[in-house]
């Protein structure tokens, strides 16, 4: 059986992880390569690199630690952050990553999305929308660029619905309202999106404890959960949410294997 | 022993040498792999692996772009048999043709077709069943004695990403499944050739024994 995926999201800066993570035994905990190694081997799913220094100067950065990470890190590489044309996006998938997160480029250049899936793939497309709540929308968000500081006053069910119909293979959900809460993920947001479209969503911030990894998939019908910092500050491991999860009914990757 | 990577244009080339390279090392087996598109190193090869992501008209177009490549591989498997094996859409390629945007012929080496994945229906939590297949999945094994599934078991997973699936009335040529909606074959093969439609690259510690095994397999 499928199982829900746990995905692990790292910040970079310039190279580097902004929030450190309190792995036992890790020399350099702002070491993005080595902290998405230490994630693979305790079973994160996936892992998800946001580059938010994200300037195409800086690009060359995240190649390197793409290109690093993929040599000792066997599970799937997601990358994202200002990836705005189709030579970047070739260029991090030959470092090693396996799929592109498209966000505020997909709202500026609305042909990027099916650009990208025609040349590489649907597979590798991945359409990431920040959502801010907006009752004056058809379905009450708002999709937003910059990290939510640039309104659009683009409809997300609608963005989402032609983001697929132009080849995204997933989408990553990201509710601006509830990021960085810790309580709890957007349920009817999540809910609205992934009821709606073909492809999987991804439910991300507001991650609290394992028991809103479990809502979010039980109730609103998420594929698969993001998170961050509760994972940083080692409040919850990822075994934690996992067997919260099954205990639950939801089947997961036995990460004993 | 010489293994090529068969560079056609298409596919994670870096992350399947990745993780040869790592079972090799680790494992202090004795592989020189190569990444390579010159039909010369590719004849003198001892093994060959197709990778491909993308579609597969796609991946059957940027093949037919190197001259010379279908046949030398066709000619390197079934008359020389050597060691092959195809991942994700280098082994839908094995098979005879797939049904994605437009009807493409395959290799013809393995029975069947390649038909979009169905939707209808929702899984045991009511979630409706989502295209692509992304994710972790188990294998069904169907060749308990192949050794290819040495140290292998059902509860292991392997990652998964894809649309499509194989429909096959040659049910020896299928050596597991997997179950999304559907039966979908996972592991196919005859002979000195094998696919796989999971990415045994990116499926982490059992990606990794599947690699080894591969390796290590005799046929």
């Amino acid at each position: 059986m499928l199982s829900t995926r746990v995905i692990a999201c790292l910040d970079v800066h310039n190279g580097r992880t902004v929030k450190g993570i309190n792995f036992i035994n890790l020399k350099d905990a702002g070491d993005p390569v080595e902290q998405a190694r230490q994630y693979s081997l305790i079973g994160a799913d996936e892992i998800c690199f946001l580059d938010i220094s994200a300037t195409n100067e800086k690009r060359r950065t995240m190649f390197n630690v793409i290109s690093k990470t993929a040599e000792s890190c066997f599970v799937p590489l997601t990358v994202g952050g200002g990836v705005n044309n189709l030579k970047d996006f070739r260029e991090l998938l030959n470092s090693g990553a396996d799929k592109v997160s498209i966000n505020s480029s997909a709202v500026y250049n609305p042909n990027f999305i099916r650009e990208s899936s025609d040349k590489f793939g649907n597979q590798c497309v991945v359409l990431a929308i920040d959502a801010i709540e907006n009752k004056k929308l058809p379905c009450g968000y708002e999709v937003t660029t910059h990290g939510g500081r640039k309104k659009t006053n683009i409809d997300v069910l609608k963005w989402a619905k032609q983001g697929v119909k132009n080849g995204a293979g997933e989408i990553l959900l990201t509710s601006m309202n509830s990021d960085g809460t810790k309580k709890g993920y957007n349920l009817k947001l999540t809910k609205l999106i992934a009821k709606n479209v073909s492809v999987p969503v991804i439910a991300s911030g507001g991650a609290g404890s394992p028991r809103d990894m479990v809502d979010v998939v039980l109730q609103a019908g998420a594929s698969a959960v993001l998170a961050a910092s509760i994972f940083h500050y080692g409040i919850h491991s990822i075994s934690s949410v996992k067997k919260e999860m099954l205990k639950n009914g939801i089947q997961v990757r036995d990460c004993e294997n | 022993m010489n293994l090529v990577i068969i560079d056609y244009g298409s596919g994670n080339l870096r992350s399947v040498e990745n993780a040869f390279k790592n079972t090799v090392a680790v494992n202090n087996l004795n592989f020189k792999i190569i990444v390579t598109n010159n039909l010369s190193i590719i004849s003198k090869a001892d093994h060959l692996i197709l990778p491909g992501v993308g579609s597969f008209p796609d991946c059957k177009k940027g093949l037919l772009k190197i001259i010379g490549l279908l046949d030398l591989l066709t000619n390197q498997v079934l008359n020389k048999r050597k060691k092959f094996l195809g991942i994700c859409v280098g082994m839908q390629l094995m098979v005879d043709y797939s049904l994605e945007k437009k009807r493409t012929s395959g290799f013809g080496w393995l029975d069947g077709c390649f038909k979009k994945l169905k939707k209808n229906g929702l899984d045991y939590l009511g979630r409706s069943y989502k295209i692509p297949h992304i994710g972790w999945n188990n294998l069904q094994i169907e060749d308990r004695n192949h050794p290819i599934f040495d140290n292998i078991n059902e509860k292991e997973q392997y990652y998964f990403v894809h649309s499509y699936a194989l429909e096959s009335k040659s049910t020896n040529e299928i050596l597991a499944n997997t179950i999304y909606n559907q039966r979908i074959p996972a592991i196919i093969g005859k002979d000195n050739y094998i696919g796989v439609q999971f990415h045994p690259e990116k499926s982490g510690n059992s990606g990794q024994k599947f690699i080894y095994n591969w390796l290590k397999w005799k046929p």
